[in-house]
C-alpha cells in the first residue's frame, strides 16, 4: 500500500513534523558532495521523529533531493531498517544467525513468540511491540543477543526476557537498563552503556527533544496511541502479512 | 603462553578512550600530526606498502597497492571507511568503533592524506546505532580540535570528514554496494572493472578500506614498516583481532600475530565447554569453509587458510563442539545469505532461497531423497556466476559440514517409499 488513506490524522501532523524539521534536513544535504547521498539519512531522520518512514515522508525526499518518487522509494525499501508502516513502540529485534543458534536463540525465539502472542515482523495488539528476527547483529560473544530499540541486551535467558517485558511494560525499561547487560566474566571487552550510556541514548530523557516523541528509537507515531487507530492498523497489519499463527517453538 | 598483544586493543576495558585528551596522551593523532608536516602523501603511502598490511575486512587486498591503483588525473578522490561489519560470527569493528572511535578516525585522516583525498566517510551499519553516536561524539572533538577542517596544521591541507549511517543491509559491506549505498541508492554491488580505484564514489577514484585495517596506520607510520612486516608469516605479517564465539568458553576479541595456530586461538579463548569434543571451526566469517581436527596445528594467516580451502576472511572463528546439529547452523547461515541477497543476479537470489527451503524440511527430518545431494549441487552452481562474492558464499560452509556430517543430513530424510518396476 502506498498511503496510509485510513489514517486523515497523519498529515495535519506531518506539516508539523516537516516544518520544524526542514532546517535539520538541508543541513544533512549539504554534507555530502552529491545531495542524492543524503537520501538515507534524511530517511533515517523521519523515521526518527514518525515512527516509520511515512509516504508524505518520502514526497518530501523526493523533492528535496531532486528525484523522481519512484526512485526513492524503491530505494527506501530496499533497506530493512525502515519501516514502511508504524511499528511498536519497542522494536525487539532477536538475533537468529550462526553463533546465536549455537547458543540456544531458538529457544529465546520460541519464548518471545509465546510471551507477546505474535511472529516474526508482527505487531502486539497494544501497539507496544514490535518482533522480528533478524540476522548477525555483530555481538557474537555475548550470544544470545538482540537489540531492543537498537540498543543491545546480551546473554539472554527466557527469565532475563520476562523481566525485560515486565519492565517495559511498567514503564520501569529505562531504569532497569543495563539490566540484560550485565557484565560478562569472561569477555574482553565490555560496552560502555552502563557508565554513561552512550551519547545517543542520553538524549533519550530529554524532553525538549523535537516532537516530544520517545527517542529511545523508533516509537510508535503518536496517533498509534489512539486505541481505536492502533487496533485498525493492527488489522491492516495482519491482513497484509498474513501472520503464520503463533506457535508452538518452532519459527516458521 | 598467552600471544594475546595490544596494538589496537591497547586500553580497552582500562581508559576512556572516547574522549580525545585521554587517547592524545595515549599518543594519538600524534602521527597524523607528524604525517601532515612532515611526510609527504606519497611517502605515507611507500609506508604502508613497505609493511605488507593486507585488508582486514575479507579480501585481505595488500593496502598499499589498493591505494596505488589511483590514477593521477587529477581528479577527486575519496576515502572511505568500510564500517558495514555484518559478515556472520564477526564483532572487532563494533568493538574498535565504540570503544576506540578516535584510533579509527586517526586511521582513516591518514589514509586520506596517504591517498591525497580531501573528503572522507566512514559507513557506519544502521544497526550499530551507538557506535554511530560515539563516532559522531569523536568528530565533533577532533573537528574541534582542529584535526578536521581547511588548512590543517597550518599545511594547506583541506579534509571534510561524513559519517554516513547505513539501514540494515548485509550486501553493503560490498565495497562497491557500499558506494551504491553512500550515492543514496540501492545497496546494489556494481559490475566490476570499473574497479573503486577508477570510478568509486560519484564515479571518482575511491579507496574502500575496513575500520581494522586503517585503525593500524598510525601505529605502523609510528613504530616504522618493519616492525609490522617482520611479524608473523612473510605475506601475511602483523597483527590481526580476531573474534571468537560459538562453543567456547570465553567468547571476545582476541588481538594476535598472524600465524598463531588454531589450537592456540582456541586456548586463548579458553577452551571448549567442560567435557565436549571439537568437531569443526570455522575461521574467517559466515562465507568460509569449516575445518576440522586435522587443521588444528595450521598458522592462522592469509595464506595458509587459502592453501587450506578456506579463507582468513573477516577473521571471525566460530567454534563448534559435539552439541552441534550441523544442519541447523547450515539452515542458519543458508538463510542469512537467502535474506540478505539482493536480488540482481539469479543464482543467488534463487538459489538461495531453494537451499534454505530444503534445510527447512532438513531440520524437521521431512527431507527427500536427493535433497543432500542437491545441496551440493545448487550451493556449487551458485558459485561464481553473480556480479560480487555473496552468491559464492553460500557453498563453502554448506559443503565442507554436508562432506563431513553427511550422516548428520541424511538421518533427517524421511524413508521413502521406492516403486521398482
Amino acid at each position: 500500500m502506498l498511503r496510509n488513506t485510513d489514517q486523515p490524522a497523519a498529515s495535519s501532523q506531518f506539516e508539523a513534523i516537516k516544518a520544524r524539521l526542514m532546517p535539520d534536513l538541508h543541513a544533512i544535504v549539504a554534507r555530502y558532495p552529491q545531495s542524492r547521498s543524503a537520501l538515507l539519512t534524511l530517511a533515517h531522520r523521519f523515521q526518527e521523529e514518525e515512527g516509520f518512514v511515512s509516504h508524505e515522508a518520502l514526497e518530501v525526499i523526493a523533492q528535496l533531493l531532486d528525484l523522481p518518487l519512484a526512485i526513492v522509494e524503491s530505494t527506501v525499501s530496499f533497506y530493512t531498517l525502515f519501516y514502511r508502516k508504524p511499528v511498536g513502540k519497542y522494536m525487539l529485534q532477536v538475533c537468529r544467525n550462526l553463533s546465536c543458534t549455537l547458543n540456544g536463540a531458538d529457544a529465546i525465539m520460541a519464548h518471545f513468540r509465546e510471551r507477546l502472542g505474535v511472529g516474526h515482523l508482527e505487531t502486539t495488539d497494544d501497539g507496544l511491540f514490535s518482533y522480528e528476527e533478524v540476522e548477525c547483529l555483530a555481538a557474537c560473544d555475548r550470544a544470545p543477543c538482540m537489540q531492543v530499540n537498537l540498543d543491545f541486551a546480551y546473554d539472554l535467558t527466557p527469565e532475563k526476557i520476562d523481566e525485560m517485558l515486565a519492565g517495559i511494560r511498567a514503564g520501569a525499561y529505562e531504569q532497569t537498563g543495563p539490566l540484560a547487560q550485565t557484565l560478562h566474566p569472561s569477555r574482553s571487552w565490555k560496552l560502555g552503556y552502563h557508565e554513561p550510556r552512550s551519547p545517543g541514548a542520553q538524549r533519550v530523557q530529554d524532553p525538549d527533544s523535537p516532537g516530544g516523541l520517545d527517542k529511545t528509537g523508533y516509537a510508535a507515531a503518536p496517533r498509534l496511541q489512539d486505541p481505536a487507530v492502533a487496533e485498525r492498523t493492527h488489522e491492516r497489519l495482519s491482513k497484509e502479512n498474513a501472520p503464520a499463527p503463533p506457535t508452538n517453538g518452532s519459527h516458521h | 603462553m598467552s600471544k594475546v598483544v595490544k596494538v589496537l586493543t591497547q586500553g580497552i576495558g582500562e581508559h576512556n578512550l572516547r574522549d580525545i585528551e585521554v587517547f592524545r596522551k595515549q599518543g594519538g593523532y600524534a602521527q597524523y600530526e607528524r604525517a601532515l608536516r612532515e611526510l609527504g602523501a606519497a611517502d605515507v603511502l611507500d609506508i604502508v606498502k613497505k609493511s605488507g598490511l593486507r585488508g582486514r575486512g575479507g579480501a585481505g587486498f595488500p593496502t598499499g597497492m589498493k591505494w596505488s591503483f589511483l590514477p593521477n588525473d587529477g581528479r577527486p578522490r575519496y576515502m572511505v571507511c568500510n564500517c558495514d561489519e555484518a559478515e556472520p560470527g564477526t564483532f572487532k569493528d563494533h568493538m574498535l568503533l565504540l570503544e576506540t572511535p578516535h584510533q579509527v578516525l586517526e586511521g582513516i585522516l591518514l589514509g586520506a592524506y596517504g591517498i591525497g583525498s580531501h573528503h572522507a566517510f566512514i559507513y557506519i551499519r544502521g544497526e550499530l546505532k551507538a557506535g554511530y553516536e560515539v563516532m559522531r561524539a569523536a568528530v565533533e572533538q577532533a573537528r574541534a580540535a582542529g584535526l578536521i577542517g581547511k588548512n590543517l596544521f597550518g599545511t594547506g591541507y583541506d579534509l571534510e570528514f561524513t559519517i554516513h549511517r547505513g539501514a540494515g543491509a548485509y550486501i553493503c559491506g560490498e565495497e562497491t554496494a557500499l558506494l551504491n549505498s553512500l550515492e543514496g541508492k540501492r545497496g546494489e554491488p556494481r559490475l566490476k572493472p570499473p574497479f573503486p580505484a577508477i570510478a568509486g564514489l560519484y564515479a571518482q577514484p575511491t579507496v574502500v578500506n575496513n575500520v581494522e585495517t586503517l585503525a593500524y596506520i598510525p601505529y605502523i607510520l609510528k613504530n616504522g614498516p618493519e616492525w609490522f612486516a617482520q611479524v608473523g608469516p612473510e605475506r601475511s605479517p602483523g597483527y590481526k583481532v580476531v573474534s571468537i564465539s560459538g562453543h567456547v568458553r570465553k567468547p571476545g576479541n582476541y588481538e594476535v600475530p598472524l600465524g598463531v595456530t588454531i589450537r592456540e586461538l582456541l586456548e586463548e579463548a579458553g577452551g571448549l565447554r567442560e567435557g565436549r569434543t571439537f568437531m569443526a571451526v570455522q575461521p574467517g566469517g559466515g562465507s568460509s569453509a569449516c575445518l576440522f581436527e586435522e587443521h588444528l596445528d595450521l598458522s592462522y594467516d592469509f595464506d595458509t587458510m587459502a592453501n587450506a580451502g578456506t579463507m582468513l576472511g573477516s577473521a571471525a572463528m566460530v567454534f563448534f563442539d559435539d552439541t552441534t546439529d550441523f544442519v541447523q547452523a547450515a539452515l542458519s547461515l543458508v538463510r542469512f545469505f537467502a535474506h540478505e541477497s539482493c536480488g540482481q543476479c539469479t543464482p543467488c537470489r534463487e538459489g538461495g532461497h531453494w537451499l534454505e527451503q530444503m534445510l527447512e524440511r532438513l531440520v524437521h527430518a521431512q527431507g527427500v531423497a536427493g535433497d543432500v545431494d542437491m545441496l551440493l549441487a545448487i550451493s556449487g552452481q551458485m558459485t561464481g556466476r553473480n556480479l560480487c562474492p555473496l552468491g559464492d558464499s553460500v557453498e563453502p560452509f554448506l559443503a565442507s559440514v554436508v562432506k563431513r556430517f553427511r550422516d548428520q543430513f541424511l538421518a533427517r530424510v524421511k524413508p521413502t517409499l521406492v516403486v521398482v518396476g
